[in-house]
């Protein structure tokens, strides 16, 4: 510890009584932030029970596939909520992203990824600038974000599904490395640690907790509020537009309507994962956790043998709960 | 033996009534009567108490002990409807009332009666009704009305009238607080309201509260002056002076060091920092005001004086729509926060814990929010150099907290405080700090402590602009006290060490 | 209520609301409707007939009764989307109640009251959930959408139940005075709408809790049963609404929401009822209906692809919005 060789300017007068609360180890905070933990392992060991065949190596790796394309959708997103907004143009863009794809890989090749994750970038980063210049809430800019992606990718595509001409394109993005791992699996886990150590070796990530959580104070602190909520809506489209190559690398083709369906299992994954919409807290770690448990819950209603039509009533039912569940109450005095 | 049995003119009676809040003594055995058809003024400076009692009044706030008795039966208070069962109604100060809905129904509302028959609303009903309220007031209101298209005077009209259903719900005469009816009112609609208060006194009976003395003076019949959270003294306007009135809220009690004045350099200041020049904006007009290196600057005013907007607007966080600024010598384009920062301005807002902090972060992460780049190398953050940075400062400012770690929810209030202080102290590059009521909720230890860190801060060089939470404070710490009010700068008295002006010369300005 | 809070909020000079401001907002729709219709009718000879604007107000009418429902959620400050899905539930609902190719049920009229109790019923737990659990309602509503879809999927158990109820058919199919039964039903529904907001307690409240919810708690209104009972109100006329989507459709299914969230969202606002709240209402609603119907005719008759359109309306209702919000960005430094 460095010591100054000013004077302390302020003396220890002892007379002021404050003392700082004391912190008991179980607030009701940490329990929330274990959380998905606790829920993880206890589907697991639920599922376990159901069908002793999913804990194999095999099934708990399909598993894990499968979770990827939806964690990679709502990792971008979890940074949008943890400034305090919403993307609900995710899943719509990534629809979008892959009828792009699969038009435009015969004649950019591979070339396509990059192109198409840039124009879901841009996708992402107007949204975001219309909700920071014109101050309109970010859930009706990403709504009518969601309907225009919806309609240009029906319209770009004749409202067809687009064959993959040239899988050589994203084969990689579903292939087995060595065999056995799937590479959407370290895709995503490589974007994800990338989002990561951002926020956590830069000062990202205590600026978009402190946006999220108490924007007034950033503004007043100097911090360079717009800057970050745009870049937090271009993540997201990039994410999404990533999502959506996964999506073509493991259906072979491009639809306008291919991932329309995960908007409300993206969703659910953020706030499952414990990522609270009052913004502050959370992190994309904890979306893939989300992701996983609602894999889970999916691939567990099918063992339970309960009809997959379920499932809707399911997302949102658990949306409900893990939102009332991590809202900072004392934040929000009316409710609107 | 209660004084109502004493006196059967009494309608409500107030007994040691005290309100403590972490750090802070809001009220403190504060004991005041009010009879039949009287008006009683409060008065007092901000901060001494008066809208804590009213808040105690009606409902807003529970004491923490002493009792209210209103006409001879004690009551306990519980919220706002439950008050006007008890025949106390309050006029806010920020106006209450639905501003898309109709005069009538804001009248009306919660206690429509007849005017609402199986859920369906009866139109002329409600006008009748509405318009009986009115009459008792002279108001000539259209009932009508969408309640946002009215003056600001004709609401507060409207505020009153839905007060005097208290009436007719408990066929009992109401016991009507108003606090601070006058601030935003032109001189004639303060003559409208006066006439008002005269004819409420005939069915009801008044707690009337407002900075200004001479409004006071006019309309009670008795005044209590508040000071600190106690009673300072009762006083009959028919005799009493104005400067009777400021002493019992100033007071003359001996600070000794508490605001470190030995500290105060005796030689003025010279070198200007920032100059403001014939600035205007959202809340004030026509600004020139300057503080000079070292030198602590107070502005004294009022609600609405435009003081507060006057800081925000010098911080890039309000709305400046002509005049000049400039920081030694080059001018400013104050646009956003970000760019007062950069040329090395500070801002500790009132708010603290809206505005100023950000609980879910630690401790130093707050203090090194506003210049994060000292604590980075390149993009990345530079752990260690934070953790000798933040500690430092820790020590230096002697702040109580676990670890640099913790959460900065979990600390006290003052401890809080300095964290938001020292965000601007890191680094070198500080040259004017405009702190809004920086010791607002701190306790008696706490704001020393505050002192004398602007004390050693403005020997160091830096320019401070004070917004002080009571006068004393603003002319024990500072060199030269501005005073505004309704906008604009008024005048500016020199507060030297040694030679300090007596408050009753400010108020007399401020009000 | 702490010492900081009770001293701060420096009293400003209220300045009336603008005359001119009102007209804009009351006016300006109508005007914009004008426009519309007299471009088209110069623009496109089949849209000047009497019979396509015979035709515009019959498809129109499902949109009306939904957006007088969403009307009620808007002007009391929240927002909902679950109008999807619950119509989804209530119109596999109401055609397994009816007479249908599915089972021997045939309930008739009590049939319908019955899926607009559903309706009901779903706008319940919206508004309880809400209310109690204190969960933002784009959150609550996006909830119980899911839940009514996946209600809607499990009734609908992958077998389509076609209606052979006459009269409810008729509603799509007989004609009075030229328009369908169903546009005179809407007509009616508007009418009754617009009376409860204006000469009902709850629909007063409702806008009065969307102008200042906190002046009613003051003045001792317990505003939580009002806020349920609004949301229970819209869900009716969602369950009515979906009625009318079986009729057209000739049998239920899961689709049967179509996108009428979003579009009844967009009639609202463009007509004048805004997002924020207490302003706006059924009439200005209706008008913002017409003009979505209007357009949506127009562009087809003059040939742009019906994707498009939905596009077009994704960006009018950011406009919209936008538009709405501009006077008051100074003031809204925080936007969520």
């Amino acid at each position: 510890m460095v010591h100054t060789d000013v004077t302390p300017l302020v003396k220890d007068e002892g007379a002021s009584s404050e003392r700082p609360a004391r912190s008991p180890v179980f607030t009701r905070a940490r329990l929330l932030s274990l959380m998905p933990i606790v829920a993880m392992v206890g589907l697991a060991a639920a599922l376990t029970v159901a069908n002793p065949r999913f804990i194999e190596p095999r099934s708990l790796v399909a598993l894990v596939d499968s979770a990827a394309p939806l964690a990679m959708l709502a990792a971008g997103a979890t940074v949008v909520v943890m400034c305090g907004g919403i993307d609900l143009s995710i899943a719509t863009l990534a629809s979008l992203t892959s009828v792009l794809l699969a038009l435009w890989v015969p004649t950019l090749g591979i070339g396509a990824v990059p192109a198409v994750v840039g124009v879901a970038a841009v996708a992402g980063f107007i949204q975001g600038t219309i909700h920071v210049v014109f101050r309109i809430p970010s859930f009706i800019v990403t709504l009518g974000g969601m309907t225009v992606f919806s309609a240009a990718a029906l319209v770009i595509s004749g409202a067809s599904t687009i064959p993959l001409v040239d899988t050589g394109a994203t084969d990689w993005a579903f292939t087995r490395i060595g065999g056995q791992v799937p590479s959407s699996i370290v895709i995503t886990l490589l974007a994800i640690t990338l989002i990561s150590l951002v926020m956590r070796l830069t000062p990202a990530g205590r600026w978009v907790s402190a946006i999220g959580y108490s924007e007034p104070a950033a503004r007043l602190a100097g911090l360079p509020v717009a800057a970050v909520k745009l870049t937090a809506f271009t993540l997201s489209g990039a994410c999404a537009g990533m999502a959506g190559v996964l999506l073509v690398a493991r259906t072979f083709s491009g639809a306008p309507a291919l991932a329309d369906s995960l908007l409300l299992p993206a969703v659910a994954a953020i706030v499952v994962g414990g990522t609270a919409i009052t913004g502050g807290h959370g992190g994309v770690w904890r979306t893939v956790a989300g992701a996983l448990i609602v894999t889970m819950l999916r691939v567990g209603l099918s063992v339970v043998g309960v009809d997959s039509a379920y499932e809707s009533i399911l997302y949102g039912t658990i949306i409900i709960i893990a939102v009332a569940l991590t809202m900072d109450r004392s934040k929000v005095s009316t409710v609107k | 033996m209660s004084e109502a049995q004493i006196d059967p003119r009494i309608v409500l009676e107030v007994r040691d009534l005290s309100k403590r809040y972490p750090g802070v003594v809001a009220l403190d055995r504060v004991s005041l009567h009010v009879k039949r058809h009287e008006v009683i003024g409060l008065a007092g400076e901000n901060g001494a108490g008066k809208s804590t009692l009213l808040k105690a009044l009606v409902g807003l706030v529970q004491p923490d002990s002493g009792s209210i008795e209103v006409r001879g039966t004690p009551v306990h208070v519980q919220n706002v409807a439950d008050a006007a069962r008890h025949g106390i109604g309050m006029v806010f100060q920020e106006q209450s009332l639905v501003p898309n809905i109709s005069a009538a129904e804001n009248i009306l509302l919660g206690c429509e009666g007849r005017a609402v028959r199986a859920g369906i609303f009866r139109t002329r009903t409600l006008r009748r009704l509405a318009q009986a309220q009115l009459d008792k007031i002279g108001c000539t209101v259209d009932p009508g009305a969408r309640t946002e298209t009215l003056t600001f005077a004709e609401r507060q009209m409207v505020e009153i009238a839905k007060v005097l259903g208290i009436e007719e719900r408990t066929s009992v005469e109401p016991i009507i607080l108003l606090d601070e009816p006058t601030s935003v009112l032109e001189p004639e609609e303060v003559e409208i309201l006066f006439g008002q208060i005269q004819r409420l006194r005939e069915h009801a009976s008044v707690i009337f509260v407002s900075h200004r003395l001479d409004e006071v003076m006019r309309v009670s019949d008795r005044v209590y002056v508040l000071r600190g959270g106690q009673v300072a003294g009762e006083v009959d306007p028919s005799r009493a002076v104005p400067s009777q009135l400021h002493e019992l809220m100033i007071g003359t009690a001996d600070t000794g060091n508490h605001y470190h004045e030995d500290l105060q350099a005796r030689t003025p200041p010279h070198r200007p920092r920032i100059v403001v020049d014939s600035l205007s904006g959202d809340g004030f007009h026509d600004v020139s005001i300057d503080v000079r290196q070292g030198e602590i600057v107070a502005i004294a005013g009022v609600h609405g004086s435009g003081r507060e907007d006057l800081c925000r607007a010098l911080f890039g966080a309000g709305q400046i729509i002509s005049g000049e600024v400039t920081l030694d010598g080059s001018s400013l384009s104050l646009t956003s926060p970000r760019s007062a920062v950069a040329a090395g301005i500070g801002y500790v807002p009132a708010e603290r814990k809206v505005e100023g902090m950000v609980p879910v972060l630690s401790v130093a992460q707050n203090m090194t929010l506003a210049r994060t780049e000292l604590v980075c190398r390149g993009p990345l953050l530079d752990h260690r150099r934070e953790a000798q940075l933040v500690d430092a400062w820790i020590e230096r400012l002697n702040i109580r907290t676990p670890s640099r770690n913790t959460g900065l929810g979990r600390l006290s209030g003052g401890n809080q405080q300095k964290v938001v202080l020292a965000r601007w102290l890191l680094g070198d590059g500080l040259k004017v700090l405009l702190l809004d009521h920086p010791t607002r909720g701190l306790d008696v230890g706490a704001k020393s402590e505050v002192y004398l860190l602007m004390r050693n801060l403005a020997n160091s060089g830096v320019a401070i602009l004070l917004l002080a939470d009571s006068l004393e404070e603003a002319i024990a710490m500072s060199d030269r006290v501005f005073v505004m009010n309704d906008g604009e700068v008024v005048s500016c008295v020199p507060s030297p060490p040694g030679a300090k002006p007596e408050p009753i010369e400010i108020v007399r300005e401020m009000v | 209520m702490s010492v900081q809070s009770m001293e701060s909020g420096t009293r400003t000079k209220g300045r009336p609301a603008h005359a001119r401001g009102d007209l804009i907002q009351d006016f300006g729709p109508a005007v914009a409707l004008v426009a519309l219709v007299a471009i088209f009718a110069m623009v496109s000879p089949q849209f000047r007939t009497v019979s396509n604007l015979q035709n515009v107000l019959d498809s129109a009418a499902v949109l009306a009764v939904v957006t007088v429902g969403i009307t009620f959620v808007l002007l009391m400050g929240s927002i909902d989307l679950s109008a999807t899905g619950v119509m989804a539930a209530c119109a596999l609902s109401v055609s397994l109640l009816v007479a249908n190719t599915r089972n021997s049920l045939d309930l008739g009229t009590a049939g319908v009251v019955l899926a607009i109790l559903m309706g009901g019923a779903f706008g319940l737990l919206s508004g309880l959930v809400f209310v109690v659990l204190k969960v933002p309602s784009f959150m609550t509503t996006l909830g119980v959408a899911a839940i009514g879809i996946g209600v809607a999927t499990v009734l609908f158990s992958g077998i389509q139940p076609s209606i052979n109820d006459e009269s409810l058919l008729g509603w799509a199919s007989n004609r009075v005075l030229g328009f369908t039964q169903m546009t005179i039903l809407a007509a009616i529904c508007v009418i009754a709408g617009w009376a409860i907001q204006r000469y009902t307690r709850l629909g007063r409240y409702a806008s009065a809790i969307g102008g200042g919810e906190e002046v009613l708690a003051l003045s001792g209104v317990r505003v939580g049963p009002y806020k349920v009972a609004v949301f229970a109100l819209a869900g009716c006329f969602y369950g009515l609404a979906a009625a009318m989507v079986t009729s057209q459709l000739g049998s239920g299914i899961v689709q049967a929401g179509g996108d009428y969230t979003f579009a009844a969202i967009t009639a609202a606002v463009v007509g004048g009822t805004l997002l924020s709240g207490g302003r706006g209402g059924v009439l200005h609603s209706t008008v913002g209906v017409l003009i979505i119907t209007v357009l949506a005719n127009g562009l087809i008759l003059i040939g742009v692809s019906p994707y498009v359109q939905r596009g077009v309306q994704g960006l009018i209702v950011v406009i919209a919005v936008g538009a709405a919000a501009w006077p008051l960005r100074r003031r809204m430094t925080v936007v969520k």
